[in-house]
C-alpha cells in the first residue's frame, strides 16, 4: 500500500467520523427539542389498535412489539404468495413465448410488453379499486362449486383445521420427508448413470414412484387419522365465516406483483433457454430422447444456471415491492410500523432503524439462499 | 395458408392451443372493446354526461385532463412547465441522432443544465417570474421532472460510487460497497420515508428543505446505486489492458479513468442505465404515497372526487394513466434494446 493511499484512507475515515459526529448530535439535539424521550421501550407498550389480518393472534391489548411480529409475518406471507404465482405465471409465459404456435408467442409477447411497462402500484391500484372493492356485497358473493366465495370483503376459501392432532402430523411429514431422502439417495447410488440424467432417474425406474404414491398414502391416513376436519365458509348473518379468508388487499397485491414481475420472469426464462446452444437439442435428438424428456433432462437445468442470477434480482425486487401495501393499507411492515406506529409512539429513529434493519435482512437472506442453489445446480452439472 | 399450417396447424396439439388462443381473445376481447369504445361515454365533460355508471367515462379524463398534466400548477404559468419540457426534450434529441456532432459533450452539458433549467423556470420567484411553490407541482410534469432530476443528479454520483467500488484503496471500496448494497436492499418507499421523516431530524432546526426536494434527494440515493452497479458492470468488461495501456503512456489516475476508461464503458452500461431509468419512471408513482401527487397521485384523487366517483371513472383514468406510462417506458424500452443491438455490432466490429 503507498503512502497516498494510507493518507485517503486516514482522510476518508476522519470525514466520516465527522459526519457521524455531526449528524449524531443535531439528531439528539432536535429530539431534546422535541421532547421524544428516545428508548427501545415503546416495544412493550399496550399497542391499543385492530390489525386487519393476522397470523398469530392480536388483539389492542397486546403489546407493540407483537404487532411488529403480526406485520412482519404479513410482509413474508403476501412475499412468498406472490413469489410462488409470479413464478408459475412467468414460467407460462416465457415457455409460450417459446412456442413454435404463432399466435401463442404472439401472445406472450403482447402480455409481457403490456405489463412490463405499466407501473406495478398503478396495477394494484386497478385489481383493490375497480376489480375487486366494486365486486358484490356479501349476500350477493360469487360462488364457485359452493365452497368458495367471492364478495366485497374478499375471498373465502375451505381451510383443513387440524385440532389437537397437529405434532402427529407434522411427525408423519418429517418422517415422510426423511424416508423421501433416503430413497432418492439409495436411488442415486444403485444408477452410476452420467450425471445430467441422475435427478430424475425415478422417471425411468417406475418403481420409486410408487414409493412416492405409498408414502403420501400413510401421509394422508395418518393426516385422516390425526383428526383433520375440512371447513368450508358458510354464510351467516355477518358475512361468511369458517375457512381462509384472504382480503382484498392482500388479493390486489397478489395479482398486481404477480402479474407484473411475470413479465421478467418470462423474458428471463426465455433467454435461459435461448442462451442454450442448438447443438444441445441435436445432440439429445440424435440420442433418441423425446422432445419431454430432452427439455427436462437436457435444456432445463442448463436453463437453470442461466436463469437463477437475473431471477435473484427480480425476487428481490418483488419482495421490496411488498412495501406499496402500505398505499392500500394492507397491515405490512412499512405500514404498520412507520405508519400507524410511528403516529402512535413517534420514536422516528428506532422505528426507521428496524424497519430498514427488516428489509437488509431479509434481502440478503433471499440472495444467500439463491446464491447458495445457483453454486449448487451449477456443481450437479459440471461434475 | 402454408404460414397459416406451418405456425398454427402443424399438430393437433398446436391446433388445440391456437382455438384456445382464440377462444381467450374473444372471451377477453369483446367484452374490453365493447366497454372501451361502444359503450363508452365520449363527448361532454360533466358528471352528467356519464349516466351509467360502470361504462367508460372519457368525459372525466377531458374534464380533469389538464389536472393530470399540470397538478395544481398556476394555469397563467403553465407556458413555463411547456417551455422547460420543450427545451429538455430539444437538448435531449442528439441523443437519438447517431452521428450528431459532438454529441457526447452536448449531452453531458444538457444532463447537468436540466436541474438549473427546472429551478429556474418552474420554481420562479425573480424577476416577473411568480413563484409557484413545489407543493402545487403535480401531474405528469412531476412525474417527468422527477425522473429527470433524479438521473441527472445520480448519474455522477453513480460513476464515483462505482470507481469507488472497484478502487484499489480497502477503504473506499468497502464504504461503497456497503453503501451501495444497503440502498439497494431496502424499498424505494422505505428510502422516501427515511428522507421524509429522518432527514429533518439530522439537520440543525434552521435548514428547513423542501419536501420535494427531501424526495428528490432520497430517489436520487437510490438511484445512485443502482446504476453504480451498472457502471461498475460495464467497468469490470473493459480489458486490462486498457488500464495497463493508459498507464503505460503516463496518464494518472483521473486521467487514465476519465479518458480512457470510462469513454469506453459508458455506452457498455446505456442499455442498463435506460432500463434503470424505466424502472426510475415507473418508480415515481410511488411518491403519491407521501403525498406527492405524480400522473397516479392525480387520477387517483381526481377519480375520488364525490362528483365523478363511479367504477366506470376510475377505471377509465387508471386506464389513462396506464396509457401514459406505457407509451413513455415502451418508447425507452425500444431505445434500450436498440443501443443494446448497436453495442453488440460495435463490439463484433470490435473483435473482428
Amino acid at each position: 500500500m503507498t503512502k497516498r493511499e494510507i493518507a485517503y484512507q486516514v482522510a476518508l475515515l476522519f470525514i466520516i467520523g465527522v459526519v457521524v459526529y455531526l449528524v449524531a448530535g443535531t439528531t439528539q439535539g432536535n429530539l431534546a427539542r422535541l421532547g421524544v424521550d428516545s428508548s427501545i421501550d415503546f416495544l412493550w407498550k399496550r399497542a391499543g389498535f385492530e390489525i386487519g389480518q393476522k397470523l398469530i393472534p392480536f388483539d389492542a391489548n397486546s403489546t407493540i412489539a407483537r404487532a411488529f411480529v403480526v406485520a412482519l409475518l404479513n410482509t413474508l406471507l403476501l412475499a412468498a404468495v406472490s413469489i410462488i404465482c409470479a413464478s408459475i405465471l412467468g414460467l407460462a409465459i416465457g415457455i409460450a413465448r417459446l412456442s413454435d404456435n404463432w399466435l401463442v408467442s404472439r401472445l406472450a409477447a403482447g402480455y409481457i410488453e403490456i405489463f412490463r411497462n405499466i407501473p406495478s402500484l398503478l396495477q394494484i391500484f386497478f385489481w383493490y379499486f375497480v376489480v375487486l372493492r366494486t365486486l358484490p356485497r356479501s349476500s350477493e358473493s360469487i360462488g364457485f362449486f359452493n365452497c368458495i366465495f367471492l364478495n366485497n370483503r374478499g375471498l373465502f376459501i375451505p381451510s383443513v383445521s387440524f385440532g389437537q392432532g397437529w405434532p402427529w402430523i407434522v411427525a408423519a411429514l418429517l418422517a415422510a420427508w426423511g424416508m423421501v431422502y433416503f430413497l432418492r439417495r439409495q436411488e442415486r447410488r444403485q444408477f452410476a448413470a452420467p450425471a445430467l440424467i441422475r435427478p430424475d432417474t425415478r422417471r425411468l425406474n417406475p418403481l420409486a414412484s410408487w414409493n412416492l404414491l405409498i408414502l403420501a398414502g400413510i401421509v394422508g391416513a395418518i393426516v385422516l387419522l390425526a383428526g383433520a376436519q375440512l371447513e368450508i365458509p358458510r354464510e351467516t348473518r355477518f358475512g361468511y365465516r369458517g375457512g381462509i379468508v384472504m382480503m382484498p388487499e392482500f388479493l390486489s397485491l397478489v395479482v398486481g406483483l404477480s402479474m407484473y414481475n411475470a413479465t421478467y420472469i418470462g423474458e428471463i426464462v426465455r433467454s435461459g433457454f435461448t442462451s442454450i446452444p442448438r447443438g444441445q437439442t441435436e445432440a439429445a435428438d440424435s440420442l433418441g430422447l423425446p422432445r419431454r424428456l430432452t427439455i427436462r433432462l437436457v435444456l432445463f437445468p442448463q436453463a437453470l444456471r442461466v436463469i437463477i442470477p437475473p431471477l435473484t434480482t427480480v425476487y428481490l425486487n418483488l419482495f421490496k415491492s411488498t412495501s406499496l401495501a402500505a398505499a392500500i393499507a394492507y397491515p405490512e411492515v412499512v405500514s404498520v410500523f412507520v405508519g400507524t406506529v410511528n403516529n402512535l409512539v413517534g420514536q422516528p429513529v428506532f422505528i426507521m432503524a428496524i424497519t430498514m434493519a427488516v428489509y437488509v435482512f431479509i434481502s440478503l437472506c433471499i440472495a444467500l439462499f439463491l446464491n447458495w442453489y445457483n453454486r449448487k445446480i451449477a456443481l450437479t452439472v459440471v461434475t | 395458408m402454408n404460414w397459416l399450417h406451418n405456425n398454427l396447424f402443424s399438430s393437433p396439439l398446436n391446433t388445440v392451443l391456437t382455438l384456445a388462443c382464440v377462444c381467450l381473445i374473444v372471451i377477453a376481447g369483446v367484452p374490453l372493446v365493447n366497454w372501451l369504445v361502444i359503450d363508452a361515454y365520449w363527448t361532454g365533460s360533466t358528471p352528467a354526461d356519464c349516466p351509467d355508471k360502470t361504462a367508460a367515462c372519457w368525459p372525466f379524463v377531458r374534464a380533469r385532463f389538464d389536472q393530470f398534466m399540470y397538478g395544481l400548477y398556476p394555469e397563467t404559468e403553465r407556458w413555463r412547465v411547456n417551455l422547460g419540457l420543450g427545451l429538455i426534450i430539444l437538448s435531449a434529441l442528439p441523443l437519438f441522432i447517431p452521428r450528431f456532432p459532438g454529441k457526447r459533450r452536448v449531452v453531458v452539458l444538457a444532463v447537468i443544465a436540466w436541474p438549473l433549467i427546472g429551478a429556474l423556470l418552474f420554481l420562479g420567484g425573480y424577476g416577473g417570474l411568480t413563484y409557484v411553490e413545489t407543493g402545487s407541482w403535480g401531474g405528469f410534469f412531476l412525474t417527468v421532472v422527477t425522473a429527470l432530476f433524479v438521473l441527472s443528479t445520480s448519474l455522477p454520483i453513480a460513476v464515483l460510487l462505482a470507481l469507488g467500488r472497484c478502487s484499489s484503496i480497502p477503504l473506499v471500496r468497502v464504504c461503497c460497497a456497503t453503501w451501495i448494497e444497503l440502498w439497494r436492499s431496502v424499498p424505494a418507499l422505505v428510502v422516501l420515508f427515511v428522507a421524509i421523516i429522518m432527514f429533518p431530524l439530522f439537520m440543525p432546526e434552521e435548514l428547513k428543505i423542501d419536501k420535494l426536494l427531501r424526495a428528490l434527494g432520497a430517489l436520487t440515493i437510490l438511484m445512485s446505486c443502482y446504476m453504480a452497479e451498472a457502471i461498475r458492470g460495464a467497468l469490470q468488461s473493459i480489458p486490462k489492458g486498457q488500464f495497463e495501456a493508459a498507464e503505460a503512456l503516463g496518464l494518472g489516475y483521473w486521467q487514465r479513468t476519465f479518458l480512457v476508461i470510462l469513454p469506453q464503458a459508458f455506452p457498455v452500461a446505456l442499455p442498463q442505465i435506460t432500463s434503470n431509468f424505466i424502472g426510475l419512471f415507473k418508480e415515481t408513482t410511488v411518491l403519491l404515497i407521501i403525498g406527492l401527487f405524480d400522473l397516479l397521485g392525480m387520477v387517483q384523487s381526481a377519480a375520488s372526487d364525490p362528483a365523478w366517483l363511479s367504477p366506470g371513472v376510475s377505471a377509465t383514468g387508471y386506464l389513462f394513466a396506464a396509457l401514459f406510462f406505457w407509451l413513455f417506458c415502451f418508447s425507452l424500452s425500444r431505445y434500450s434494446a436498440w443501443l443494446e443491438r448497436k453495442a453488440s455490432v460495435y463490439k463484433t466490429h470490435a473483435g473482428s
